[in-house]
């Protein structure tokens, strides 16, 4: 950020800069530094914030009050969220304490993420729909208890353009209905799992919401008359039909003549569609910029699709994950898609150096490259890839087994701005090919599971030169130790999700290093049988946003990092303490005392006697959404919590 | 009651019989000679028509809804009168025939009256000359009826071709199989045809007097009553078929119920239907395989001239029976089948899922088991489907309508108690004039105007949609003397007793 010589300066500059500078403060880190250097700092960014994220309930009413501008709110991350709090919102919280004004920052409200919001019922987003008038995207999704009650509620907002209704799993036709017949602005709605949806309801909606530029139908048991009704949408841009087991190629026909303005389209899983099926939506839309058809071609890609494929020149992504490919059929794509920013080939049958080579070699703006399990490529891929695609963001080339340290070598010359890249199960992976890899600077993904050749040295390369690192897989990496943590603990400062399962010479010095990235919210570390309660507590007082830990069969864990754990670790959200030695004391208290926690796995929890698991679900019975326990606490169990516990809708797995 | 009058009365009850047989006379005997079932029909019929008497009340309730009814029979009369213009009939050849008849008429008497006379003296054991005379009685009667019918059908133009064929032989008449009404002149009313008047007069059953009187009257209620029908097996809609124009036959109740009626005469397998006979006949022989023993048996019979055939309940009192003052004929006999099964008999089907409706045709079950259980599919603006798309259709068509969540209490609400719903149909009934029941479909209104009670299906049945044959009406569980379907109860509904008919059924 801004050196400390220049905040002179930084104080003669005017508002209008100040929010200049502030609207290009990306990271939510770098805006909290922001508003803490002082009160005119903190001004700006009260009066400037548009989106806001609550992560603790108990302080909206006192956000609200603060961010009057607020166009964006976002209470995923608060499942606590009913009817109840929603109703003293909207009558208590004005701008101001005296303030007759009740509800107004609702006012200016655009967008609302209400995604796991369980304790939401009809009322409460009736309520909501009705206070905010300028709405204009809602997010329900995997909110599973939702239905046509909900969907009615919903449909008092008007001018609602943007709906997410994944997995509302009780909605039906007639909820579609009302929301279709109500909200009739809608241009993007998705409705993924809502299991109960028919070729009425779809009908329905394309009669009435005309506009719908974005529909998501995937895995519904909707028939190819539902994509008779879609074709009449005319502008429809993008459809997803993903695992749609009832459509087939009849159906895709019916796209061929209808949605003029069609660019995105995924059949992918979608058992009924052939090549022939895909030929009618090539041939009826040229200008289609995404086809993704993964698993869904299992013989060879005809010849007849590829011929129409040729006419696709503005295609920038294909997926065609699963089918059987030959090397013709990559020259015939290379030849005449030259737009193509992302290939997914994820799966396929014989995909060969050469192929791979003749397809990029005109795929100059290539992005995206997904090579999984494609088995037979090497190094001399990989060299084609580097040198053709120089813009390649993102690789994937999880067991190709056969890339060595050249390839990755090539990869770390040409291709500077890869940001993501999959090495799971690339054995020819060592330390030499990390050194190579540590040049893409701009790295902020690595997964390097089951490389078991690499070592502290290797990870100390990461560690000095991939400094935007957020997210890294080490599971099973068995040569990892403290040594390579400690490397990586000074330079990825902005690790976010960290995997070290089953790297068995990790110990408390490891873990303390580990404590040190403050910005780690996502820690697995399945089966680490040198790690006490000391090494715990230093991950637990030093990564205070950590909110899912993994630390199954941690079994030498003793209740001093359980206690610390409960006191400090306040924002975990998900935990897993199977096969760990905790206490009846220690689980009453960390599931008493982490106050977001909202899942839990206790199996095999050897210290822990009946009691002590009663005792702590209990203490967390209000807020704990999911719960996995032994299967046979099932009858010793007193029924009291257990009928608690289904009553707040806790889902609980036996074991 | 005179013997004339009690051995038309006995004619009119037995003949139907001779449709499936030819032995009519011997099986007329048999019944002769049987004073119980004469006395039984009697006391059977007489107290309907004290009750009819009782019930003006009804009648001039009825008389006040005739504005619906006046066009169509001027429409009717007008007809006739056409047609009698288009025929060129001769009147003194008619006088001719109805001064043959009343001759032949007044002989009968006095043979009758000789009958008597010998019956009181030799009050011994069965005498051959009685069956003589008696058979000649019978005889005599017939070729009465047969002339008065080609005498009446003169006037009509669909039985004049029919006329030689109907007059040649008894062996014929007796093929016939049903009484036809004589007086074909209740249709035609005053000064149209005042020959008929005579015919009448001649030979006619006791209870068709009470049918000529009643003419205007009655054919008013017909009408009304044909607007109320809902129920698709006594749907007439359309037909206005005067009295006396159709031939009328009854089934016998055994024969209402057999599983089959045709059965093949060589193996005695019994068929449903004709159709399924004959080709059951092919496996016979050869000679069943030709075209002629395939067809269909009533396209020979179609160059001779076809009287309208129409069917009666055997069932006394019921309006479906020929003898009830408003009585109104089934058209086939699969009508007569299901009214008779769903009036006359228990409701032995019990709709698995609800386990509280019961049906007596088993197509009825089926029917009701497609819709049992399913939502009523309920718009916003009030209207009910009881199909998704027919929902979803009329939300696509009208702007700002949707599909109302039924809440759960509505949900609930059906299922009440049975004493709860039968009360509320209680209190329906009672407020005849105002009150609209919200939930249910018993409409009021519609009681009003209908007198019957042996039609309750058609009495519940509400006056709009598309809703299946029964209406709301079998909404309501049913009462524990749901079954008994006596005269007794049959005498209450009679004297006004709404709450009573609605206790019943």
């Amino acid at each position: 950020m801004l050196s400390f010589q220049s905040s002179k300066n930084l104080l003669s500059l005017t508002e209008d800069l100040l929010v200049r500078i502030y609207e290009l403060l990306a990271a939510e880190s770098d805006r909290k530094s922001f508003r803490l250097v002082c009160r005119e700092f903190r001004r700006i960014d009260t009066l400037t914030r548009r989106h806001l994220r609550v992560i603790r309930i108990e302080f909206l009413p006192i956000l609200l009050r603060k961010y009057p501008r607020l166009q964006s709110l976002d209470l995923s991350a608060c499942p606590r969220i009913d009817d109840g709090v929603v109703s003293l919102l909207l009558t208590r919280v004005g701008p101001g304490s005296n303030s007759p004004i009740l509800g107004h920052w609702a006012w200016g409200l655009k967008s609302l993420v209400l995604s796991r919001a369980t304790g939401l019922r009809f009322s409460g987003l009736e309520m909501l729909a009705r206070a905010c008038p300028c709405l204009e995207s809602v997010d329900v999704s995997y909110c599973c208890g939702f239905g046509d009650r909900e969907a009615a509620a919903l449909s008092s907002a008007v001018g609602l353009r943007e709906l997410n209704m994944d997995k509302c799993l009780q909605l039906t036709d007639v909820g579609l209905a009302k929301i279709a017949v109500g909200c009739s602005k809608l241009e993007k709605l998705s409705l993924k799992w809502c299991m109960e949806m028919t070729d009425l309801g779809i009908d329905l909606l394309c009669k009435k919401c005309v506009d719908l530029k974005y529909l998501d139908v995937s895995y519904l048991k909707v028939t190819n008359e539902s994509l008779h009704s879609i074709a009449s949408l005319l502008k429809l841009e993008v459809l997803g039909l993903m695992a749609c087991p009832l459509i087939d190629d009849v159906g895709l026909h019916f796209i061929e003549r209808g949605c003029p303005s069609l660019k995105v389209i995924d059949v992918s899983r979608c058992e009924g569609v052939s090549s022939s099926g895909l030929i009618f939506v090539v041939r009826g839309h040229r200008n289609l910029l995404e086809l993704k058809a993964g698993y869904c071609l299992s013989q060879e890609l005809s010849t007849a699709l590829l011929h129409q494929m040729k006419n696709l020149n503005h295609l920038e992504v294909i997926r065609i994950d699963g089918a059987r490919i030959s090397e013709t059929s990559f020259q015939v794509i290379s030849a005449n898609c030259k737009s193509l920013v992302e290939i997914g080939l994820s799966k396929c049958l014989g995909v060969t150096n050469m192929g791979i080579m003749r397809l990029v070699s005109a795929c100059i703006n290539l992005r995206v490259l997904n090579l999984t399990c494609c088995h037979s490529i090497t190094d001399a891929a990989i060299s084609a890839i580097a040198y053709s695609c120089r813009s390649l963001v993102c690789l994937k080339v999880e067991s190709c087994n056969m890339i060595t340290e050249k390839g990755l070598c090539q990869l770390g010359s040409f291709c500077l701005l890869l940001e993501e890249i999959d090495l799971t199960d690339c054995c020819g992976v060592n330390d030499k090919g990390l050194e190579y890899l540590s040049r893409c600077s701009e790295l902020s993904c690595l997964k390097l599971g089951l490389c078991t050749n690499i070592s502290n040295k290797g990870l100390s390369y990461i560690g000095f030169n991939c400094l935007k690192i957020h997210e890294l897989d080490l599971y099973r990496c068995t040569g990892i130790g403290d040594d390579g943590l400690e490397a990586l603990s000074n330079g990825c400062k902005k690790l976010r999700k960290l995997n070290l399962s089953y790297c068995n010479e990790v110990s408390d010095r490891g873990l303390g290093y580990i404590g040190r990235l403050e910005e780690l919210s996502d820690l697995e570390m399945r089966a680490l049988h040198k790690i006490t309660g000391v090494g715990l507590e230093a991950v637990a007082v030093g990564c205070k946003r950590l909110a899912d830990l993994d630390m199954k069969h941690c079994e030498k864990v003793g209740d001093s990092g359980f206690w610390a754990l409960a006191y400090y670790s306040k924002n975990l959200r998900q935990i897993n303490l199977s096969y760990c030695g905790i206490s009846d004391m220690a689980l009453c208290m960390v599931m008493g005392n982490l106050s977001r926690l909202q899942e839990a796995k206790l199996v095999h929890l050897s210290n822990c006697t009946v009691e002590g698991v009663e005792l702590a679900l209990r203490a967390c019975c209000v807020r704990i959404k999911k719960v996995k326990l032994f299967a046979p606490l099932r009858f010793m169990l007193s029924s009291e919590i257990l009928e608690i516990l289904h009553a707040r809708g806790c889902i609980i797995r036996w074991d | 009651m005179d013997l004339k009058e009690r051995v038309c009365g006995e004619l009119q009850k037995e003949v139907p019989k001779g449709a499936s047989f030819t032995n009519f006379n011997t099986q007329h005997q048999q019944k002769w000679e049987d004073p119980s079932s004469t006395s039984d029909y009697s006391t059977r019929i007489e107290p309907p028509f004290q009750a009819f008497n009782q019930t003006s009340q009804t009648q001039s309730l009825l008389l006040c809804n005739n504005q619906i009814k006046v066009p169509m029979q001027d429409g009717s009369v007008n007809d006739l009168l056409q047609a009698s213009k288009i025929q060129d009939w001769d009147p003194s050849a008619m006088l001719n025939n109805l001064s043959f008849l009343g001759q032949k008429i007044h002989q009968l008497q006095d043979l009758v009256y000789l009958i008597i006379g010998r019956k009181g003296q030799v009050l011994g054991g069965p005498d051959e000359l009685l069956v003589q005379q008696q058979q000649l009685v019978t005889a005599d009667l017939t070729s009465i009826i047969v002339q008065l019918i080609s005498t009446a059908g003169s006037l009509l133009p669909s039985v004049k071709q029919t006329l030689s064929a109907a007059t040649t032989s008894l062996g014929q008449c007796g093929e016939f199989g049903g009484v036809v009404f004589p007086s074909s002149a209740q249709g035609l009313n005053d000064g149209v045809q005042p020959q008929n008047a005579g015919g009448s007069k001649v030979s006619e059953p006791p209870n068709s007097v009470d049918i000529t009187s009643n003419n205007g009257n009655e054919q008013s209620n017909h009408i009304i009553e044909e607007h109320e029908l809902k129920d698709e097996e006594d749907a007439e809609e359309g037909e206005n078929l005067l009295p006396g124009t159709y031939e009328i036959l009854q089934l016998e109740k055994e024969e209402i119920l057999a599983p089959h009626t045709h059965f093949c005469t060589i193996c005695g397998k019994g068929f449903k239907r004709d159709a399924n006979l004959r080709m059951h006949m092919r496996g016979h022989g050869e000679e069943y395989k030709t075209p002629g023993a395939l067809a269909k048996p009533t396209k020979e019979s179609s160059s001779e001239p076809t009287i309208i055939k129409r069917y009666s309940c055997p069932y006394a009192g019921c309006k479906r029976n020929k003898d009830h003052k408003k009585f109104q004929p089934l058209k086939t006999i699969l009508c007569v089948k299901n009214h008779y099964k769903r009036t006359h008999c228990d409701k032995s089907y019990i709709c698995s899922r609800c386990n509280t409706k019961k049906f007596s045709v088993i197509a009825d079950l089926k029917t009701h088991e497609k819709h049992c259980g399913k939502d009523k599919w309920l718009c916003s603006c009030g209207t009910t489907f009881s199909r998704k798309d027919k929902l979803f259709g009329h939300i696509t068509l009208f702007q700002g309508h949707t599909p109302a969540i039924p809440s759960d209490e509505i949900k609930a609400a059906p299922a009440g108690t049975s004493d709860g719903a039968t009360n509320k149909v209680g209190s329906v009934n009672f407020n005849l004039s105002s009150y609209v029941s919200s939930e249910s479909e018993v409409q009021s209104s519609s009681m009003d105007i209908k007198g019957g009670i042996d039609d309750a299906v058609g009495y519940f049945s509400p006056l709009s949609f598309d809703t299946c044959n029964f209406g709301g009406f079998h909404e309501f569980p049913r009462p524990p003397f749901d079954d008994s379907e006596s005269s007794f109860a049959f005498l209450l509904s009679r004297s006004c007793n709404y709450s009573q008919k609605s206790g019943e059924e």
